[in-house]
C-alpha cells in the first residue's frame, strides 16, 4: 500500500475484517478453481504445494452447451430488459413527477410497496400467463416481466431525478416552442444521464441475477440463463459433486459481475442511495 | 386525457400485470382444485384449499422456519450493515475500490455463491471443517445437522445482503450534517454518546427501511435455500416460497399453491404493518417524552 494513511487512524483492522468478510469466501472459490479433485482432498502440511490445474476450466469451457453460452444469454436479456424498463420507466417517471401531489405521493407509495414485494410470489401466475401466450423457453419474452418487476424501482429513481431539475428550465425551453418530446430529448434527458446510468445498471444486475421466473419458464439446456445454469449443475447430486468445476464455473460467472461493480460503483451506490433518500 | 397521465399508463400497466394479476388469479385458483387429480382443469372446490392450509402442519413449520430465517438474518444484517456505514463514512485510502469490493457479495448471482457455499460448508473437505480440524476439532455436518442447518443458511443470507444494507445507512450518514456532529463532540460527548443521541436517532427512517425491505425479502427467500441446501435436512431449511414451489412444480397442485402464496402475502403484510405500528408507537413515545 503505497498510499498514506488515512488522517484518523485506528479503522485499518476493521476495515481489513470487512473486506475479508467480502471477499475470502470468492478467494477461496478461486484457489478451489485451480485444483484438481484429488488436491482438493488432500490434508496436511504440503497439501497445498501439489494439485495446481487449469482442468476444471477447460471442463466447464468445452461443455455442453459451453459455459460462455450462458453468460451470452444473461447478456443478451440483461440488455434487452434495461433497455424496454428504460422506455417505459422515463416517460412514466416525467408524467408522475408532472401529477398533482396527491395522486403522485399515492402512486409513489405504490410503487414503493411493489418494489418491495419478494416478487418470488408471482412466479405461477406468471407461467400460467408464458404457457398461455406461447412465451416458454423464448429468452427474450423474459425481458417483459423483468421489465415489469424492475419499473417500480426505476420509475422512483428517475421520477426523483426530474425532481431535483429547476422547474424554470422546462418552462423556457416551452417558451423557445419546443414540444414535449423535444424538450426531454433536449434539454431534460442529457441532465438525467447519471440518473439514467444508476437505474439501467440496477435493472441489469436484477435481469442477470433473476432466478425463479428464468428457471419455469426456460428448460431448454441452450437457452438457461446463468443462475438457472448453476443451479442445475448444483441439482444435479448431494454427494459426487465435482466441486472443482463448479469453483471454475463461480469464478467464470462472478467475473463479468466483478468487471461491472469496479466499473459502475459510483453509478450502482448512488442508484441505491438516491433510492434510500427520495424513494 | 392528458398527456402525462397517458405518459404513465404503458408503465403502470405493465406493472399492475406483473403485480396484480397474479395476486387477483391467486384469490380466484386457492377457491378451485387444480391439480394432477383434475387434469390441472380448475374445478370449484368451496374453501377447501383453505381449510387444508390452516390444518397443514408442514405450512406452518416452513412458516416458522421462515420467521426464524428473516428475523435472525435482519438483526444480523442491520448490526453488521451499521458496522459497514460506519466504516465506509469515514475518510479511507482507495474509497471507491473498497466500496466496489465490499459491496461485490450483493451483486453476484444468489445461486452462484449458494453453490459456493456449499463447498465452504462441506463436510468433511470445506475449508470451514479446515479450520475445526486444524484446531484439533471434529469435523461437522454444517449442511446435514436439522437442528443447526438453518443458522449457516442465515450465514449465507447475511454475508450476501449486508453490502445491501450498508449502502442504504450510509446513505443516512451522509445526510446527517458533519456540524452536529462537532457541536456534540465539543460539548465532550464521546463516540458511543454521539452514536446513540446523533446518529441513531437521524439513521432512524433508514433502518426502517432498510428493516421493511429486508423483512420481505428475506420472508420470500427461495434461491438460497433451494441451491444451498434444497430445504433440507428433513425439511428444517424449507421456507414457505420452496414450499409454495414445490406445490407448484413438483406435486403440481396449482389451487394449494396459490393458497400457499396468499397465506404467506398475508403474512407479510401483517408483519409490515406490526414493524411499522411499533415505529409509530416509539416516535410517538419519543415525542411525547420530548415534550416533558
Amino acid at each position: 500500500m503505497a498510499k498514506p494513511l488515512p488522517p484518523r487512524g485506528g479503522h485499518t483492522l476493521p476495515l481489513l475484517a470487512a473486506l475479508g468478510w467480502s471477499l475470502l469466501p470468492l478467494v477461496w472459490q478461486l484457489l478451489t478453481s485451480l485444483r484438481t479433485p484429488e488436491a482438493l482432498v488432500l490434508q496436511g502440511p504440503g497439501a497445498w504445494l501439489q494439485g495446481w490445474t487449469l482442468a476444471n476450466y477447460r471442463q466447464v469451457l468445452q461443455g455442453d452447451p459451453p459455459f460462455w453460452r450462458y453468460l451470452l444469454n444473461s447478456t443478451l436479456l440483461g440488455a434487452a430488459s434495461t433497455a424496454l424498463t428504460l422506455l417505459l420507466a422515463i416517460p412514466a417517471a416525467y408524467g408522475l413527477q408532472r401529477q398533482r401531489a396527491a395522486l403522485r405521493g399515492a402512486l409513489s407509495l405504490l410503487l414503493l410497496a411493489a418494489a418491495m414485494f419478494p416478487y418470488v410470489l408471482l412466479f405461477l401466475a406468471l407461467l400460467e400467463l408464458a404457457r398461455a401466450l406461447g412465451w416458454g423457453n423464448q429468452l427474450l419474452a423474459l425481458a417483459l416481466p423483468y421489465a415489469g418487476l424492475s419499473l417500480p424501482l426505476a420509475v422512483l429513481l428517475l421520477r426523483a431525478a426530474f425532481a431535483d431539475l429547476p422547474p424554470e428550465l422546462e418552462d423556457a425551453a416551452r417558451l423557445e416552442g419546443l414540444n414535449l418530446w423535444q424538450r426531454l430529448r433536449w434539454v431534460l434527458l442529457p441532465l438525467l444521464t447519471p440518473a439514467i446510468a444508476s437505474t439501467a445498471i440496477l435493472v441489469f444486475l436484477f435481469s442477470w441475477n433473476e432466478y425463479p421466473i428464468a428457471l419455469t419458464w426456460i428448460s431448454r439446456s441452450d437457452l438457461l440463463t446463468l443462475p438457472v445454469a448453476m443451479a442445475r449443475i448444483a441439482g444435479s447430486s448431494v454427494y459426487a459433486v465435482p466441486y472443482g468445476a463448479f469453483a471454475a464455473a463461480t469464478v467464470l460467472g462472478g467475473l463479468p459481475l466483478l468487471g461491472l461493480v469496479l466499473l459502475f460503483q459510483r453509478q450502482i451506490v448512488s442508484g441505491l442511495t438516491q433510492g434510500a433518500v427520495k424513494g | 386525457m392528458p398527456i402525462t397521465l397517458l405518459l404513465l399508463l404503458p408503465a403502470l400497466a405493465l406493472v399492475g400485470g406483473v403485480f396484480l394479476w397474479p395476486l387477483l388469479r391467486y384469490g380466484w385458483l386457492s377457491l378451485q382444485a387444480s391439480s394432477v387429480l383434475t387434469g390441472l382443469v380448475p374445478v370449484p372446490n368451496g374453501g377447501a384449499n383453505w381449510q387444508r392450509l390452516l390444518a397443514d402442519a408442514r405450512f406452518w413449520q416452513d412458516a416458522a422456519q421462515t420467521l426464524r430465517f428473516a428475523g435472525l438474518s435482519l438483526a444480523l444484517e442491520l448490526l453488521l450493515g451499521l458496522a459497514f456505514a460506519l466504516l465506509l463514512h469515514r475518510p479511507l485510502p482507495r474509497r471507491g475500490l473498497v466500496r466496489a469490493l465490499v459491496l461485490l457479495p450483493w451483486a453476484l448471482p444468489t445461486t452462484v455463491m449458494a453453490l459456493g457455499w456449499r463447498w465452504i460448508l462441506n463436510d468433511p473437505f470445506g475449508p470451514l471443517n479446515g479450520v475445526l480440524r486444524s484446531a484439533g476439532l471434529p469435523a461437522y455436518g454444517f449442511l446435514s445437522e436439522p437442528a443447526t442447518t438453518w443458522v449457516f443458511t442465515v450465514l449465507a443470507d447475511v454475508w450476501k445482503t449486508t453490502p445491501f444494507v450498508a449502502l442504504l445507512l450510509l446513505a443516512g450518514l451522509q445526510a446527517i450534517p458533519a456540524e452536529l456532529e462537532e457541536a456534540l463532540r465539543l460539548e465532550g460527548a464521546g463516540p458511543w454518546q454521539r452514536l446513540r443521541r446523533l446518529t441513531l436517532p437521524l439513521l432512524a427512517p433508514y433502518l426502517l427501511l432498510a428493516a421493511l425491505f429486508r423483512l420481505a425479502q428475506a420472508l420470500g427467500v427461495f434461491d438460497l435455500i433451494q441451491v444451498l441446501t434444497g430445504g433440507g435436512p428433513a425439511s428444517s431449511t424449507e421456507s414457505l416460497a420452496l414450499y409454495a414451489y414445490l406445490n407448484a412444480m413438483r406435486f403440481l397442485d396449482f389451487g394449494y399453491a396459490a393458497t400457499v402464496m396468499l397465506g404467506m402475502f398475508a403474512l407479510l403484510l401483517a408483519l409490515s404493518a406490526l414493524v411499522l405500528l411499533v415505529q409509530g408507537l416509539r416516535q410517538r413515545l419519543q415525542q411525547a417524552r420530548g415534550l416533558s
